[in-house]
């Protein structure tokens, strides 16, 4: 009797601790990435207007979020038969990239996503040239040279890539929405570096960059969390429960 | 920035935009304040080199006309029912960008007026900015 109640016990806990090893883990190399954006040239070639030299930098912090930030230097100048504009600046966006991808299919190397930046623009503007005309006649003024800081936000869904280890390469489609362009309501600028045209209250565009890539931590991730036994299992039912939040779940955390 | 770049290298910029400020101007019934058609009004720009008509109308309560952006000062001759008297308007000016394709604009800011009395009684600043949003200006009463 004493034999059989021991092999039961052993039994018990034989199940129980099979359990509790059954979560699926995966490891994720976690990167920081530095990178250029190599659409520049091609901008250069197919206007003459601008010339635009950006750089781009992340972290990842999870298998999901990563900080990232941009430098751009802008010059723009232009001449319209009404007109004449340039401006200058350098544009400075920072903020957060979420990861859609599972981090089993994400691997640290893939990335479709989006991210969010706020971005400022310290930048100066001038129009040497303004001429006007109306029924009284046509003349001529402009406006002086003048610095100012511009705000905005940044909404970019992206895609990235590993070209092979230690060198990635993708395209960010992005949203600006204007917050200020720090000139007044009269000379908001033709282009405001970094943003374009400050007239308009949204502005879209993309990047194409290319970037070095180096891991510097390893983490592991849960693809499958812990079962755990609910009232209802004995009826059939069954559910996970995520070590972060405790709550139940029925998919990926 | 790219898709930008291509789409304004690519395309030629339209204007949609409206880009002559105008000054706005009511007519009203001295003493009542009521809105008051005029059988006919003329409304002539004059300056040192030219005179220029911008209004020629009969029964009309309100007329529009530009100041002029190359001084701080338009002179008009106001010709209401065949009477005549003349406005004197001072502003300040600043240049204004409507949009990259329509350019530049001057925008004004009335900072006093004159005017004879012959049938005008008297003509008021209600809104001193002269700008695109089309913002009644002057109250003229006669």
């Amino acid at each position: 009797m004493a034999k059989r109640t021991c092999i039961f016990f052993i039994s018990l806990l034989v199940i129980f601790s099979g359990r509790a090893l059954s979560q699926d883990t995966v490891t994720v190399p976690l990167h920081i990435r530095a990178g250029y954006d190599i659409s520049s040239p091609v901008i250069k070639l197919v206007s003459h207007d601008l010339i635009s030299y950006g750089v781009v930098a992340s972290a990842d912090m999870n298998e999901s979020f990563a900080v990232s930030a941009g430098l751009r230097y802008t010059s723009f100048s232009t001449s319209e038969y009404s007109y004449d504009f340039s401006s200058r600046g350098i544009s400075f966006v920072a903020g957060a990239d979420y990861n859609f991808m599972k981090p089993k299919t994400a691997q640290g190397k893939y990335y479709a996503g989006i991210g969010l930046r706020y971005g400022i623009s310290v930048y100066s503007e001038e129009a040497p040239r303004i001429i006007y005309s109306n029924p009284w006649g046509t003349g001529e003024t402009s406006v002086p040279l003048s610095h100012h800081l511009g705000h905005y936000l940044e909404v970019t869904p992206g895609v990235r890539t590993e070209l092979f280890p230690g060198l990635t390469i993708g395209w960010n489609l992005y949203m600006q929405l204007l917050i200020s362009s720090g000139a007044g309501r009269d000379l908001k600028p033709v282009w405001m570096p970094g943003y374009g045209d400050a007239t308009a209250g949204m502005t879209t565009g993309a990047e194409y960059y290319i970037s070095v890539s180096i891991p510097y931590k390893k983490i592991r991730v849960i693809i499958k969390p812990k079962p755990v036994e609910t009232e209802e299992e004995g009826e059939g039912g069954s559910g996970y429960i995520t070590p972060a939040s405790g709550s139940l779940s029925g998919g990926r955390r | 920035m790219t898709v930008l770049i291509g789409s304004l290298s690519c395309t030629v910029q339209t204007c949609y935009d409206d880009t002559d400020p105008l000054m706005n101007t009511l007519l009203l019934a001295s003493g009542t304040g009521a809105e008051a058609k005029a059988d006919s009004l003329r409304v002539i720009g004059f300056s040192e080199t030219s005179d220029t008509v911008f209004v020629s109308q009969r029964s009309v309560s309100s007329f529009s006309v530009p100041l002029d952006p190359g001084n701080d000062i338009s002179a008009f001759r106001i010709v209401i029912n065949g009477t005549s008297d003349t406005v004197v308007i001072r502003y300040t000016r600043r240049p204004h960008l409507v949009a990259p394709e329509c350019g530049y604009t001057i925008l004004s800011s009335i900072t006093s007026l004159r005017s004879t009395h012959n049938i005008i009684d008297t003509i008021i600043i209600n809104s001193k900015s002269v700008d695109l949003n089309g913002e009644k200006n002057l109250h003229l009463f006669y």
